[in-house]
Protein backbone atom coordinates (compact mmCIF):
# COMPACT_ATOMS: atom_id res chain seq x y z
CA UNK A 1 0.00 0.00 0.00
CA UNK A 2 2.86 2.30 -0.83
CA UNK A 3 0.57 4.40 -3.03
CA UNK A 4 -2.04 4.90 -0.30
CA UNK A 5 0.57 5.88 2.26
CA UNK A 6 2.19 8.31 -0.16
CA UNK A 7 -1.19 9.90 -0.85
CA UNK A 8 -1.83 10.27 2.90
CA UNK A 9 1.58 11.83 3.45
CA UNK A 10 0.96 14.07 0.42
CA UNK A 11 -2.45 15.11 1.79
CA UNK A 12 -0.83 16.19 5.05
CA UNK A 13 1.88 18.28 3.35
CA UNK A 14 -0.66 19.43 0.79
CA UNK A 15 -3.04 20.64 3.45
CA UNK A 16 -0.24 22.79 4.84
CA UNK A 17 0.38 24.31 1.41
CA UNK A 18 -3.37 24.62 0.97
CA UNK A 19 -3.84 26.59 4.19
CA UNK A 20 -0.94 28.88 3.36
CA UNK A 21 -2.31 29.36 -0.16
CA UNK A 22 -5.72 30.22 1.33
CA UNK A 23 -4.08 32.69 3.73
CA UNK A 24 -2.18 34.33 0.85
CA UNK A 25 -5.20 34.59 -1.44
CA UNK A 26 -7.70 35.72 1.20
CA UNK A 27 -5.42 38.55 2.26
CA UNK A 28 -4.64 39.45 -1.36
CA UNK A 29 -8.37 39.67 -1.95
CA UNK A 30 -8.65 42.18 0.87
CA UNK A 31 -5.53 44.26 0.46
CA UNK A 32 -4.09 43.58 -3.01
CA UNK A 33 -0.81 42.74 -1.27
CA UNK A 34 0.81 39.30 -1.52
CA UNK A 35 1.98 38.07 1.85
CA UNK A 36 5.39 36.53 1.21
CA UNK A 37 6.05 36.32 4.93
CA UNK A 38 3.23 33.92 5.77
CA UNK A 39 5.63 30.93 6.05
CA UNK A 40 7.93 32.95 8.29
CA UNK A 41 5.11 33.39 10.78
CA UNK A 42 4.79 29.59 10.80
CA UNK A 43 8.50 29.25 11.46
CA UNK A 44 8.30 31.86 14.23
CA UNK A 45 5.42 29.90 15.81
CA UNK A 46 7.26 26.58 15.74
CA UNK A 47 10.66 27.85 16.89
CA UNK A 48 9.16 30.27 19.42
CA UNK A 49 7.22 27.51 21.18
CA UNK A 50 10.24 25.20 21.06
CA UNK A 51 12.46 27.87 22.56
CA UNK A 52 10.10 28.80 25.39
CA UNK A 53 9.21 25.17 26.20
CA UNK A 54 12.56 23.39 25.78
CA UNK A 55 15.13 26.11 26.54
CA UNK A 56 13.23 28.36 28.95
CA UNK A 57 11.21 25.45 30.47
CA UNK A 58 7.83 27.19 30.24
CA UNK A 59 4.71 25.02 30.48
CA UNK A 60 3.54 24.11 26.95
CA UNK A 61 0.16 25.95 27.01
CA UNK A 62 1.88 29.12 28.25
CA UNK A 63 4.59 28.79 25.60
CA UNK A 64 1.98 28.42 22.83
CA UNK A 65 -0.17 31.30 24.13
CA UNK A 66 2.83 33.62 24.53
CA UNK A 67 4.16 32.82 21.05
CA UNK A 68 0.79 33.45 19.41
CA UNK A 69 0.37 36.73 21.30
CA UNK A 70 3.84 37.88 20.21
CA UNK A 71 3.07 36.98 16.57
CA UNK A 72 -0.27 38.83 16.72
CA UNK A 73 1.19 41.93 18.37
CA UNK A 74 4.05 42.01 15.88
CA UNK A 75 1.63 41.68 12.95
CA UNK A 76 -0.54 44.53 14.31
CA UNK A 77 2.55 46.70 14.74
CA UNK A 78 3.78 45.92 11.24
CA UNK A 79 0.41 46.84 9.79
CA UNK A 80 0.11 50.05 11.80
CA UNK A 81 3.63 51.24 11.13
CA UNK A 82 4.73 49.90 7.74
CA UNK A 83 1.64 48.87 5.76
CA UNK A 84 -0.41 51.88 6.81
CA UNK A 85 2.31 54.25 5.67
CA UNK A 86 2.92 52.22 2.51
CA UNK A 87 -0.71 51.90 1.44
CA UNK A 88 -2.59 54.77 3.08
CA UNK A 89 0.02 57.45 3.76
CA UNK A 90 0.53 60.68 1.81
CA UNK A 91 3.37 59.04 -0.15
CA UNK A 92 1.62 55.78 -0.72
CA UNK A 93 3.12 53.14 -2.96
CA UNK A 94 1.34 51.48 -5.82
CA UNK A 95 1.80 48.56 -8.19
CA UNK A 96 4.51 46.00 -7.74
CA UNK A 97 6.21 47.92 -4.92
CA UNK A 98 3.29 47.55 -2.54
CA UNK A 99 2.28 44.13 -3.90
CA UNK A 100 5.59 42.43 -3.16
CA UNK A 101 8.30 44.47 -1.53
CA UNK A 102 7.02 45.17 1.95
CA UNK A 103 6.16 41.56 2.80
CA UNK A 104 9.31 40.33 1.07
CA UNK A 105 11.34 42.60 3.33
CA UNK A 106 9.29 41.42 6.29
CA UNK A 107 10.19 37.82 5.45
CA UNK A 108 13.93 38.62 5.55
CA UNK A 109 13.47 40.58 8.74
CA UNK A 110 11.70 37.74 10.56
CA UNK A 111 14.31 35.24 9.34
CA UNK A 112 17.11 37.47 10.60
CA UNK A 113 15.56 37.91 14.03
CA UNK A 114 14.84 34.16 14.23
CA UNK A 115 18.46 33.37 13.41
CA UNK A 116 19.63 35.53 16.31
CA UNK A 117 17.01 34.21 18.74
CA UNK A 118 16.86 30.52 17.83
CA UNK A 119 20.14 29.75 16.05
CA UNK A 120 20.53 27.78 12.84
CA UNK A 121 19.76 24.21 14.01
CA UNK A 122 16.67 22.20 13.18
CA UNK A 123 14.07 22.41 15.97
CA UNK A 124 10.42 21.55 16.39
CA UNK A 125 7.65 22.42 18.80
CA UNK A 126 6.82 19.43 21.00
CA UNK A 127 4.20 17.05 19.60
CA UNK A 128 0.74 18.04 20.79
CA UNK A 129 -0.61 14.51 20.46
CA UNK A 130 1.94 11.90 21.48
CA UNK A 131 1.97 8.24 20.47
CA UNK A 132 2.77 5.89 17.61
CA UNK A 133 1.36 6.57 14.16
CA UNK A 134 -2.21 5.39 13.63
CA UNK A 135 -3.01 2.48 11.31
CA UNK A 136 -6.09 2.52 9.11
CA UNK A 137 -7.33 -0.52 7.12
CA UNK A 138 -4.28 -2.43 8.49
CA UNK A 139 -1.87 -1.03 5.86
CA UNK A 140 -2.33 2.76 5.81
CA UNK A 141 -0.32 4.75 8.33
CA UNK A 142 -0.91 8.30 9.41
CA UNK A 143 1.06 10.21 12.00
CA UNK A 144 -0.90 11.82 14.81
CA UNK A 145 0.62 15.23 14.04
CA UNK A 146 -0.49 14.72 10.42
CA UNK A 147 -4.05 14.07 11.55
CA UNK A 148 -3.95 17.27 13.62
CA UNK A 149 -2.69 19.20 10.58
CA UNK A 150 -5.52 17.82 8.44
CA UNK A 151 -8.11 18.62 11.12
CA UNK A 152 -6.81 22.19 11.47
CA UNK A 153 -6.81 22.62 7.67
CA UNK A 154 -10.43 21.46 7.40
CA UNK A 155 -11.44 23.69 10.31
CA UNK A 156 -9.70 26.80 9.00
CA UNK A 157 -10.76 26.20 5.38
CA UNK A 158 -14.42 25.83 6.34
CA UNK A 159 -14.29 28.82 8.70
CA UNK A 160 -13.01 31.04 5.89
CA UNK A 161 -15.57 29.64 3.46
CA UNK A 162 -18.48 30.19 5.87
CA UNK A 163 -17.24 33.69 6.71
CA UNK A 164 -16.97 34.79 3.08
CA UNK A 165 -20.18 33.16 1.94
CA UNK A 166 -22.57 33.69 4.82
CA UNK A 167 -21.65 36.93 6.56
CA UNK A 168 -21.90 40.56 5.53
CA UNK A 169 -18.43 41.07 7.02
CA UNK A 170 -17.06 38.42 4.65
CA UNK A 171 -18.63 40.14 1.65
CA UNK A 172 -17.32 43.49 2.89
CA UNK A 173 -13.88 41.93 3.12
CA UNK A 174 -14.11 40.90 -0.53
CA UNK A 175 -15.36 44.34 -1.49
CA UNK A 176 -12.19 45.88 0.03
CA UNK A 177 -10.01 44.11 -2.52
CA UNK A 178 -12.48 44.42 -5.39
CA UNK A 179 -12.71 48.18 -5.10
CA UNK A 180 -11.22 49.92 -2.04
CA UNK A 181 -12.79 53.25 -2.96
CA UNK A 182 -16.21 51.68 -3.53
CA UNK A 183 -15.87 49.88 -0.20
CA UNK A 184 -15.16 53.10 1.70
CA UNK A 185 -18.15 54.77 0.05
CA UNK A 186 -20.33 52.00 1.51
CA UNK A 187 -18.88 52.78 4.96
CA UNK A 188 -16.49 49.80 5.03
CA UNK A 189 -13.25 50.32 6.95
CA UNK A 190 -10.78 48.87 4.42
CA UNK A 191 -7.80 49.40 6.72
CA UNK A 192 -9.45 47.50 9.54
CA UNK A 193 -10.11 44.51 7.29
CA UNK A 194 -6.56 44.57 5.97
CA UNK A 195 -5.27 44.50 9.53
CA UNK A 196 -7.78 41.92 10.73
CA UNK A 197 -6.96 39.42 7.99
CA UNK A 198 -3.22 40.08 8.13
CA UNK A 199 -3.12 39.41 11.86
CA UNK A 200 -5.57 36.51 11.56
CA UNK A 201 -3.54 34.76 8.85
CA UNK A 202 -0.28 35.37 10.73
CA UNK A 203 -1.72 33.66 13.80
CA UNK A 204 -3.16 30.81 11.70
CA UNK A 205 0.27 30.35 10.09
CA UNK A 206 1.92 30.28 13.52
CA UNK A 207 -0.59 27.66 14.73
CA UNK A 208 0.20 25.56 11.67
CA UNK A 209 3.91 25.86 12.30
CA UNK A 210 3.41 24.62 15.84
CA UNK A 211 1.19 21.70 14.82
CA UNK A 212 3.26 20.68 11.80
CA UNK A 213 6.84 21.13 13.03
CA UNK A 214 7.02 17.73 14.83
CA UNK A 215 6.68 16.10 11.37
CA UNK A 216 9.37 17.97 9.44
CA UNK A 217 11.31 20.12 11.91
CA UNK A 218 12.01 23.81 11.24
CA UNK A 219 15.06 26.00 10.85
CA UNK A 220 15.01 29.78 10.69
CA UNK A 221 14.94 29.44 6.88
CA UNK A 222 12.03 26.98 6.60
CA UNK A 223 9.44 29.73 6.33
CA UNK A 224 10.56 30.89 2.90
CA UNK A 225 10.08 27.43 1.36
CA UNK A 226 6.56 27.11 2.76
CA UNK A 227 5.71 30.63 1.61
CA UNK A 228 6.97 29.82 -1.87
CA UNK A 229 4.86 26.68 -2.26
CA UNK A 230 1.82 28.37 -0.72
CA UNK A 231 2.41 31.29 -3.06
CA UNK A 232 2.55 29.00 -6.10
CA UNK A 233 -0.64 27.23 -5.02
CA UNK A 234 -2.31 30.61 -4.55
CA UNK A 235 -1.15 31.63 -8.03
CA UNK A 236 -2.97 28.61 -9.48
CA UNK A 237 -6.10 30.14 -8.01
CA UNK A 238 -5.36 33.48 -9.63
CA UNK A 239 -4.46 34.78 -6.12
CA UNK A 240 -8.11 35.66 -5.64
CA UNK A 241 -9.84 32.31 -5.39
CA UNK A 242 -9.19 30.66 -2.02
CA UNK A 243 -11.13 27.53 -3.04
CA UNK A 244 -8.94 26.88 -6.06
CA UNK A 245 -5.83 27.76 -4.10
CA UNK A 246 -6.81 25.14 -1.53
CA UNK A 247 -7.25 22.43 -4.18
CA UNK A 248 -3.98 23.43 -5.85
CA UNK A 249 -2.16 23.21 -2.50
CA UNK A 250 -3.51 19.70 -1.89
CA UNK A 251 -2.62 18.60 -5.45
CA UNK A 252 0.92 19.94 -5.13
CA UNK A 253 1.37 18.11 -1.81
CA UNK A 254 0.17 14.79 -3.24
CA UNK A 255 2.22 15.21 -6.43
CA UNK A 256 5.30 16.00 -4.36
CA UNK A 257 4.85 12.85 -2.23
CA UNK A 258 4.23 10.63 -5.26
CA UNK A 259 7.25 12.00 -7.11
CA UNK A 260 9.39 11.54 -4.00
CA UNK A 261 8.16 7.95 -3.61
CA UNK A 262 8.14 6.71 -7.19
CA UNK A 263 10.52 8.93 -9.17
CA UNK A 264 13.33 10.16 -7.00
CA UNK A 265 13.58 11.24 -3.40
CA UNK A 266 16.49 13.46 -4.33
CA UNK A 267 15.13 15.16 -7.43
CA UNK A 268 11.42 14.97 -6.56
CA UNK A 269 11.15 18.71 -5.91
CA UNK A 270 12.98 19.58 -9.12
CA UNK A 271 10.63 17.40 -11.17
CA UNK A 272 7.66 18.87 -9.28
CA UNK A 273 8.59 22.46 -10.13
CA UNK A 274 9.27 21.43 -13.74
CA UNK A 275 5.76 19.95 -13.97
CA UNK A 276 4.20 23.03 -12.35
CA UNK A 277 6.04 25.32 -14.76
CA UNK A 278 5.05 23.17 -17.74
CA UNK A 279 1.37 23.30 -16.71
CA UNK A 280 1.48 27.08 -16.58
CA UNK A 281 3.17 27.30 -19.97
CA UNK A 282 0.68 24.92 -21.54
CA UNK A 283 -2.57 26.28 -20.07
CA UNK A 284 -1.97 29.72 -18.52
CA UNK A 285 -5.65 30.61 -18.57
CA UNK A 286 -6.93 27.35 -17.10
CA UNK A 287 -4.26 27.50 -14.43
CA UNK A 288 -5.50 30.90 -13.32
CA UNK A 289 -2.29 32.71 -14.16
CA UNK A 290 -3.87 35.07 -16.60
CA UNK A 291 -6.23 36.47 -13.99
CA UNK A 292 -3.31 36.57 -11.56
CA UNK A 293 -1.61 39.05 -13.84
CA UNK A 294 -4.56 41.03 -15.09
CA UNK A 295 -6.54 40.91 -11.82
CA UNK B 1 -34.89 79.06 19.58
CA UNK B 2 -33.59 75.99 17.82
CA UNK B 3 -34.52 75.77 14.17
CA UNK B 4 -34.04 72.41 12.45
CA UNK B 5 -30.59 72.32 10.90
CA UNK B 6 -30.36 72.13 7.11
CA UNK B 7 -29.72 68.70 5.59
CA UNK B 8 -26.48 70.03 4.19
CA UNK B 9 -24.67 73.28 4.92
CA UNK B 10 -21.56 74.10 2.89
CA UNK B 11 -19.52 77.11 3.95
CA UNK B 12 -16.44 78.40 2.14
CA UNK B 13 -15.62 75.02 0.60
CA UNK B 14 -12.44 74.95 -1.50
CA UNK B 15 -10.82 72.02 -3.25
CA UNK B 16 -7.35 72.08 -4.79
CA UNK B 17 -5.35 69.49 -6.71
CA UNK B 18 -1.76 70.53 -6.04
CA UNK B 19 -1.55 74.17 -7.14
CA UNK B 20 -4.71 73.97 -9.24
CA UNK B 21 -7.77 75.29 -7.42
CA UNK B 22 -10.81 73.35 -8.65
CA UNK B 23 -13.43 74.86 -6.34
CA UNK B 24 -13.19 78.28 -4.74
CA UNK B 25 -15.14 79.25 -1.65
CA UNK B 26 -18.47 77.53 -2.36
CA UNK B 27 -21.30 78.32 0.07
CA UNK B 28 -24.86 76.98 -0.04
CA UNK B 29 -27.38 75.06 2.04
CA UNK B 30 -29.90 72.39 1.16
CA UNK B 31 -33.03 71.96 3.28
CA UNK B 32 -34.28 68.50 4.30
CA UNK B 33 -36.39 66.97 1.56
CA UNK B 34 -35.11 69.26 -1.17
CA UNK B 35 -33.73 68.04 -4.48
CA UNK B 36 -30.77 70.11 -5.59
CA UNK B 37 -28.99 69.99 -8.93
CA UNK B 38 -25.32 70.93 -9.10
CA UNK B 39 -24.82 71.85 -12.73
CA UNK B 40 -22.17 73.29 -14.99
CA UNK B 41 -19.86 72.40 -17.84
CA UNK B 42 -17.43 69.50 -17.47
CA UNK B 43 -14.17 70.31 -15.75
CA UNK B 44 -15.61 73.30 -13.89
CA UNK B 45 -15.55 71.70 -10.46
CA UNK B 46 -19.03 70.33 -9.79
CA UNK B 47 -17.88 66.78 -9.09
CA UNK B 48 -15.07 68.16 -6.94
CA UNK B 49 -17.68 69.97 -4.80
CA UNK B 50 -19.59 66.73 -4.32
CA UNK B 51 -16.44 64.70 -3.58
CA UNK B 52 -15.30 67.37 -1.11
CA UNK B 53 -18.68 67.24 0.65
CA UNK B 54 -18.72 63.44 0.75
CA UNK B 55 -15.14 63.25 2.00
CA UNK B 56 -13.67 61.46 -1.01
CA UNK B 57 -11.06 64.19 -1.38
CA UNK B 58 -9.58 66.65 1.10
CA UNK B 59 -11.10 70.10 1.18
CA UNK B 60 -11.00 73.34 3.09
CA UNK B 61 -14.04 75.03 4.56
CA UNK B 62 -16.95 73.69 6.56
CA UNK B 63 -19.51 71.02 5.74
CA UNK B 64 -22.34 70.15 8.10
CA UNK B 65 -24.68 67.21 7.63
CA UNK B 66 -27.88 67.73 9.63
CA UNK B 67 -25.94 70.08 11.89
CA UNK B 68 -22.98 67.75 12.52
CA UNK B 69 -19.63 69.11 11.27
CA UNK B 70 -18.09 66.64 8.79
CA UNK B 71 -14.34 66.00 8.98
CA UNK B 72 -12.41 66.55 5.77
CA UNK B 73 -11.45 63.51 3.71
CA UNK B 74 -13.47 60.90 5.60
CA UNK B 75 -16.02 59.31 3.29
CA UNK B 76 -16.98 56.72 5.91
CA UNK B 77 -18.02 59.48 8.31
CA UNK B 78 -20.39 60.91 5.71
CA UNK B 79 -21.81 57.44 5.01
CA UNK B 80 -22.42 56.84 8.72
CA UNK B 81 -24.13 60.22 9.11
CA UNK B 82 -26.70 59.74 6.39
CA UNK B 83 -25.01 61.06 3.27
CA UNK B 84 -24.59 58.30 0.72
CA UNK B 85 -22.70 58.87 -2.49
CA UNK B 86 -23.46 57.21 -5.81
CA UNK B 87 -20.15 58.12 -7.39
CA UNK B 88 -19.16 58.83 -10.95
CA UNK B 89 -18.09 55.61 -12.70
CA UNK B 90 -20.20 53.78 -10.09
CA UNK B 91 -17.33 52.14 -8.17
CA UNK B 92 -19.02 48.74 -7.88
CA UNK B 93 -17.33 45.49 -6.83
CA UNK B 94 -17.08 43.80 -10.25
CA UNK B 95 -16.33 40.27 -9.00
CA UNK B 96 -19.28 40.18 -6.58
CA UNK B 97 -22.84 39.50 -7.65
CA UNK B 98 -25.24 42.38 -8.23
CA UNK B 99 -27.20 41.27 -5.14
CA UNK B 100 -24.06 41.34 -2.97
CA UNK B 101 -23.19 44.78 -4.31
CA UNK B 102 -26.61 46.05 -3.23
CA UNK B 103 -26.47 44.19 0.11
CA UNK B 104 -23.19 45.88 0.96
CA UNK B 105 -25.04 49.18 0.88
CA UNK B 106 -26.54 48.00 4.20
CA UNK B 107 -23.09 47.72 5.77
CA UNK B 108 -23.34 51.28 7.12
CA UNK B 109 -26.14 50.31 9.50
CA UNK B 110 -25.85 46.55 10.13
CA UNK B 111 -23.28 43.75 10.22
CA UNK B 112 -25.90 41.00 9.99
CA UNK B 113 -26.45 39.46 6.56
CA UNK B 114 -29.89 38.20 7.59
CA UNK B 115 -30.99 41.60 8.87
CA UNK B 116 -29.71 43.22 5.68
CA UNK B 117 -31.56 40.73 3.45
CA UNK B 118 -34.88 41.16 5.24
CA UNK B 119 -34.57 44.90 5.76
CA UNK B 120 -36.85 47.63 4.43
CA UNK B 121 -34.07 49.58 2.67
CA UNK B 122 -32.84 46.45 0.81
CA UNK B 123 -36.42 45.62 -0.23
CA UNK B 124 -37.02 49.21 -1.38
CA UNK B 125 -33.78 49.08 -3.36
CA UNK B 126 -34.82 45.85 -5.12
CA UNK B 127 -38.26 47.27 -5.91
CA UNK B 128 -36.72 50.38 -7.45
CA UNK B 129 -35.56 48.50 -10.57
CA UNK B 130 -37.61 45.29 -10.86
CA UNK B 131 -36.10 44.70 -14.34
CA UNK B 132 -32.79 43.88 -12.62
CA UNK B 133 -34.19 40.90 -10.70
CA UNK B 134 -33.16 38.26 -13.30
CA UNK B 135 -29.58 39.59 -13.12
CA UNK B 136 -29.11 39.73 -9.36
CA UNK B 137 -26.87 36.65 -9.27
CA UNK B 138 -24.72 37.88 -12.14
CA UNK B 139 -21.27 39.40 -11.41
CA UNK B 140 -21.60 43.17 -11.42
CA UNK B 141 -18.66 43.45 -13.80
CA UNK B 142 -20.57 41.57 -16.51
CA UNK B 143 -23.66 43.82 -16.40
CA UNK B 144 -24.32 46.50 -19.02
CA UNK B 145 -23.50 50.12 -18.19
CA UNK B 146 -27.15 50.93 -17.52
CA UNK B 147 -27.61 47.91 -15.27
CA UNK B 148 -24.44 48.84 -13.37
CA UNK B 149 -25.78 52.34 -12.81
CA UNK B 150 -28.99 50.82 -11.47
CA UNK B 151 -27.00 48.61 -9.08
CA UNK B 152 -25.01 51.65 -7.90
CA UNK B 153 -28.22 53.59 -7.14
CA UNK B 154 -29.71 50.51 -5.45
CA UNK B 155 -26.60 50.12 -3.29
CA UNK B 156 -26.96 53.78 -2.34
CA UNK B 157 -30.62 53.30 -1.44
CA UNK B 158 -29.90 50.17 0.63
CA UNK B 159 -27.81 52.40 2.89
CA UNK B 160 -31.08 54.04 4.00
CA UNK B 161 -29.66 57.48 3.23
CA UNK B 162 -31.08 60.75 4.49
CA UNK B 163 -29.22 62.46 1.65
CA UNK B 164 -28.49 60.64 -1.60
CA UNK B 165 -25.80 62.33 -3.68
CA UNK B 166 -25.62 61.09 -7.26
CA UNK B 167 -22.69 62.07 -9.48
CA UNK B 168 -23.39 62.15 -13.24
CA UNK B 169 -25.98 59.35 -13.16
CA UNK B 170 -26.50 59.28 -16.92
CA UNK B 171 -22.92 59.48 -18.17
CA UNK B 172 -22.60 57.19 -21.19
CA UNK B 173 -26.14 55.79 -20.91
CA UNK B 174 -28.67 55.46 -23.73
CA UNK B 175 -31.52 57.98 -23.60
CA UNK B 176 -34.13 55.39 -22.67
CA UNK B 177 -32.02 54.11 -19.76
CA UNK B 178 -31.21 57.66 -18.63
CA UNK B 179 -34.93 58.40 -18.48
CA UNK B 180 -35.48 55.25 -16.41
CA UNK B 181 -32.72 56.31 -14.01
CA UNK B 182 -34.28 59.76 -13.61
CA UNK B 183 -37.71 58.24 -12.94
CA UNK B 184 -36.13 56.23 -10.14
CA UNK B 185 -34.37 59.29 -8.70
CA UNK B 186 -37.68 61.16 -8.76
CA UNK B 187 -39.31 58.28 -6.86
CA UNK B 188 -36.53 58.34 -4.25
CA UNK B 189 -37.05 62.08 -3.77
CA UNK B 190 -40.81 61.72 -3.52
CA UNK B 191 -40.32 59.15 -0.77
CA UNK B 192 -38.72 61.93 1.30
CA UNK B 193 -34.99 61.54 0.71
CA UNK B 194 -32.97 64.70 0.19
CA UNK B 195 -31.37 64.46 -3.22
CA UNK B 196 -28.27 66.01 -4.76
CA UNK B 197 -27.69 65.40 -8.45
CA UNK B 198 -24.53 66.47 -10.25
CA UNK B 199 -25.34 66.83 -13.91
CA UNK B 200 -23.78 68.54 -16.88
CA UNK B 201 -27.14 69.13 -18.58
CA UNK B 202 -29.31 71.28 -16.30
CA UNK B 203 -32.41 70.63 -18.38
CA UNK B 204 -32.69 66.99 -17.36
CA UNK B 205 -31.71 67.60 -13.73
CA UNK B 206 -34.29 70.34 -13.33
CA UNK B 207 -37.11 67.97 -14.26
CA UNK B 208 -36.80 66.52 -10.76
CA UNK B 209 -34.86 69.18 -8.79
CA UNK B 210 -36.46 72.14 -7.07
CA UNK B 211 -33.26 74.14 -6.82
CA UNK B 212 -29.91 74.48 -8.45
CA UNK B 213 -26.30 75.37 -7.70
CA UNK B 214 -24.44 76.38 -10.82
CA UNK B 215 -20.67 75.94 -10.96
CA UNK B 216 -18.54 77.95 -13.38
CA UNK B 217 -14.75 77.94 -13.24
CA UNK B 218 -14.77 76.61 -9.70
CA UNK B 219 -17.20 79.25 -8.43
CA UNK B 220 -20.57 78.06 -7.15
CA UNK B 221 -23.64 80.27 -7.55
CA UNK B 222 -26.74 79.15 -5.66
CA UNK B 223 -29.92 79.90 -7.61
Amino acid sequence: MKFGNLVIAGLVTGSIYAVFAVCVSVWYRVSNILNLAVGDFAMAGALGVDNLYRVKSWPLPAAIAATLVVVAVFAVAYDLVVLRLAQDGPRRQEGIVITFFFTFALSFFIDGVAKILFGTDVHAAPALWNGASLTVLSTLHIERAGLLVLACAVLIGSAFWLYIRYTLGGKAMEACGENPLGARIAGIDTRRYRRLIFVGTAVIAAVFGIVESPITGFTYLSGATISLTGFIAAAYGGFRKPGRALLAGLAIGILEALLGGYVSAEYGDTVLYAILAALVLAWPRAMGFESAVTG
Amino acid sequence: MTADPPALAVRGLSVAYGDMVAVHDATFTIAPGQACAITGPNGNGKSSILMGIAGLIRRRGGVEIFGAPAPSGDVRWAARHGLTLVPERRQLYPGLSAADNILLGCYGWTRSLRRARTSGPFGTALDLFPELRPHLRQSAGTLSGGQQQMVAIMRGLAAAPKILAVDEPCLGLAEVVARRVYDALAAIHEAGTTLIVVEEAPKRALTICDRRVEVRNGVAIAR
